[in-house]
């Protein structure tokens, strides 16, 4: 059987390349994406903890994690479909309207 | 012997695809990444015997949030992104402390002595089987422990369901300039209104 | 051949196999059936192209195309348009391959496949027959046997969303791009009601198991159309809706949007966007007669009484040859007649997609979207609540 620690760093290494996207891509859809990835990266140490601790609750809150990013997607894509509508644009650079 | 080679099969597919998720300038080719990453995902799921969860993350994430993304970025006809390299100077300082982070989690995992606490250590592979199946399984800790959370989940969908539609919609607060002003690049509406009246 | 033997025995050693143990004889088997499924699944579109202009033309008082046969010198067999089709396949493979000219690179390529790859995957997971027996192994006759049967098959179709999807967005054609757009808004439409209206199903059975479903339709009184009959109406017609025919075909509608999604793709990428239209319709026909008209099980005779049947009367003229037949050709037999009869009530599926097509208008864009969100929807999540108090009252 595989060890636990390899599902572990293979968990952070995804995590960090959706941390790279989200610091990195100035486009919001995908740093929306990228935050998916963030996600399923929690998933896959969520799976993994759950099979080496011999306990469902893992899976369990997987599904909620799922659910969670489910509704974090919808919101936020209706949130850029807006933003589009009133600026023209997804780029980050440009809406800094929150600043200060 | 075989159970690590196809973890590391999975695992290089896993990691070429989210590097190509963002580094992809083409915003739908970032989605197909995605898409195929969730696939792998999966795969690694049924791999740990997690059925339920790999169909669902299929049937969710890939075939459901992923295809929105994808239904927005056709939609709002986003163009590939153009390289600019010239304002990276805050984010270089990020890459490295995200590095250094990255490195000092993975030495400690790495490192770590595999001691387990927690957890009920009850649900092995047998055990799960025998109580007839893994679905079966994780059914009756979802709604018999955990149906509050359950209950509450489908309140956030239903939120997020009637937020999503308020937000989007044409005539909604957002897009119609409640708020303050700001460069409207682009073709906005405000732009087009700027063009003069025909 | 003993060096050979031991070479191979360690090898396969490796992958946890041995030579003729169990689990090298399900590996062999998968790969043979899915061999042998893969052929089957590639005859429908022929079949069914013949009988898509056949049977309309019959049904408008025409003939159709009932002049192609087959001719070897001075015997000519007229088979009444049965080989147009492959007339119609052997053009579309011969012919020019045009790339339009700003077209995706990579997805023009691909999208075919991400139409064709979900229609063979969730082709696998049906249950064909009973299990077979051969030579002591006692082999399913489904490709994949997951314990979560339902859930895969809807977890690969809505992949098929984005072949469509992709389809429309690589050829740089905007008509294509509305097609394909509306397209994949109606499949993901009607995803939800197909999954929810088998809910139900799982309740009743108390399993996700497609095998373990069609066993427990054993008593034709206890087939899914008797026991969920409102699940049947839902999925009968969501399943139209989500193959983009019949009634729902407003993206590739002949008349309107050229050709829809694939308007830009021709010869063997049409070949196997086509391919995967048919495969997509025998696999949810198939599905349909797994769960609601109990799948390869007969209505009142079992098929294991028909197999002993069978083997009684084959037994007679054999036992002159000195082979006698026994229980493992009972089990055959049986998985024979098995396949048999779900082919026919797939085929019968098959038919009524053929007729529905050709006699009912088609519905408008925001009709038909009306009907998933507004009617279909709620239906269905009723039906499910319904079923869950019937089955709880059931049980006092």
């Amino acid at each position: 059987m595989v060890p636990v620690e390899h599902y572990m760093v293979l968990a952070t290494l995804v995590f960090f390349c959706g941390l790279a996207g989200v610091m990195f891509r100035k486009n919001l859809i995908m740093v929306l994406m990228s935050i998916e990835l963030m996600l399923n990266a929690v998933n896959i140490v969520f799976v993994a903890a759950s099979r080496e601790l011999a306990d469902l609750d893992g899976q369990v809150m997987v599904i909620f994690i799922i659910t969670v990013a489910a509704c974090e997607a919808a919101v936020g894509l209706a949130m850029v479909i807006a933003l589009f509508r009133k600026y023209g644009t997804v780029n980050t650079g440009f809406l800094r309207m929150l600043r200060g | 012997m075989i159970s690590y080679a196809l973890f590391y099969l999975i695992a290089a597919f896993i990691l070429l695809c989210s590097m190509m998720v963002v580094v992809s300038r083409n915003p739908v080719t970032s989605a197909i990444f995605l898409v195929t990453d969730l696939f792998f995902i999966s795969a690694l799921f049924a791999k740990m015997n997690a059925h339920f969860l790999a169909a669902i993350q299929i049937l969710l994430y890939a075939g459901a949030i992923v295809v929105l993304f994808v239904f927005v970025i056709m939609l709002l006809n986003l163009k590939a992104e153009e390289l600019k390299g010239a304002r990276m100077t805050v984010p270089e300082i990020g890459v490295l402390i995200v590095s250094a982070i990255g490195f000092v989690v993975i030495a400690a995992l790495l490192g770590a002595d595999g001691a387990t606490t927690g957890g009920d250590g009850r649900w092995t592979d047998e055990a799960i089987t025998a109580a007839g199946g893994n679905t079966f399984a994780v059914a009756m800790r979802l709604f018999v422990n955990f149906v509050w959370p359950f209950e509450l989940a489908s309140v956030l969908i239903l939120l997020a369901i009637v937020a999503s539609v308020v937000i989007a919609r044409k005539d909604s607060l957002v897009s119609s300039g409640v708020g303050s002003t700001a460069p409207a690049q682009g073709k906005g509406e405000k732009g087009k209104v700027a063009h003069g009246t025909r | 051949m003993e060096q050979l033997t031991a070479q191979l025995n360690e090898v396969l050693g490796m992958f946890g196999l041995a030579l003729w143990n169990d689990a090298f004889v399900q590996v062999v088997a998968t790969v043979l059936k899915f061999a042998v499924l893969a052929v089957a699944l590639l005859q429908i579109p022929p079949v069914m192209v013949w009988l898509e202009r056949r049977a309309p033309a019959l049904m408008q008082r025409r003939r159709g195309p009932n002049r192609v046969g087959v001719s070897l010198g001075p015997i000519k067999l007229r088979l009444y348009g049965l080989t147009q089709s492959f007339a119609d396949a052997v053009k579309l493979i011969f012919k020019e391959e045009v790339v339009p000219e700003g077209a995706h690179k990579a997805f023009y390529h691909i999208a075919p496949i991400f139409g064709v790859f979900p229609a063979f995957l969730i082709a696998c997971a049906i249950p064909y027959g009973p299990p077979i027996d051969v030579f002591g192994y006692t082999i399913p006759l489904s490709i994949i046997s997951v314990d979560v049967g339902f859930l895969f098959i809807f977890a690969i179709s809505s992949l098929a969303v984005y072949g469509v999807t992709l389809a429309g967005y690589a050829s740089n054609n905007k008509y294509s791009l509305l097609g394909s757009l509306r397209a994949s808004a109606q499949m993901i439409s009607y995803e939800i009601p197909l999954g929810l209206s088998l809910i139900p199903i799982v309740l009743i059975y108390g399993t996700l198991d497609l095998n373990k479903i069609v066993m427990g339709q054993e008593n034709f009184w206890h087939w899914g159309i008797f026991t969920a009959p409102v699940s049947f109406v839902i999925f009968f017609v969501c399943m139209f809706a989500e193959t983009n025919r019949a009634p729902f075909d407003l993206a590739e509608a002949e008349s309107e949007l050229v050709a829809g999604f694939h308007t830009e793709f021709n010869s063997a990428k049409f070949a196997a966007f086509f391919l995967s239209e048919y495969v997509a319709m025998f696999v949810l026909s198939a599905l349909c007669a797994t769960v609601f008209f109990g799948g390869w099980q007969n209505p009142f005779i079992s098929n294991a009484a028909l197999a002993s049947f069978v083997v009684g009367i084959l037994n007679a003229p054999l036992a002159s040859f000195g082979i006698a037949l026994g229980a493992a050709s009972v089990t055959n037999i049986a998985a024979l007649i098995g396949i048999g009869v779900l082919a026919l009530k797939a085929g019968f599926f098959m038919w009524m997609y053929v007729w529905v097509r050709w006699t009912v208008p088609r519905f408008r864009y925001d009709q038909l979207m009306d009907l998933g969100w507004k009617f279909m929807l709620p239906l269905g999540l009723a039906n499910v609540v319904g079923t869950a108090f019937v089955l709880a009252a059931l049980k006092f």
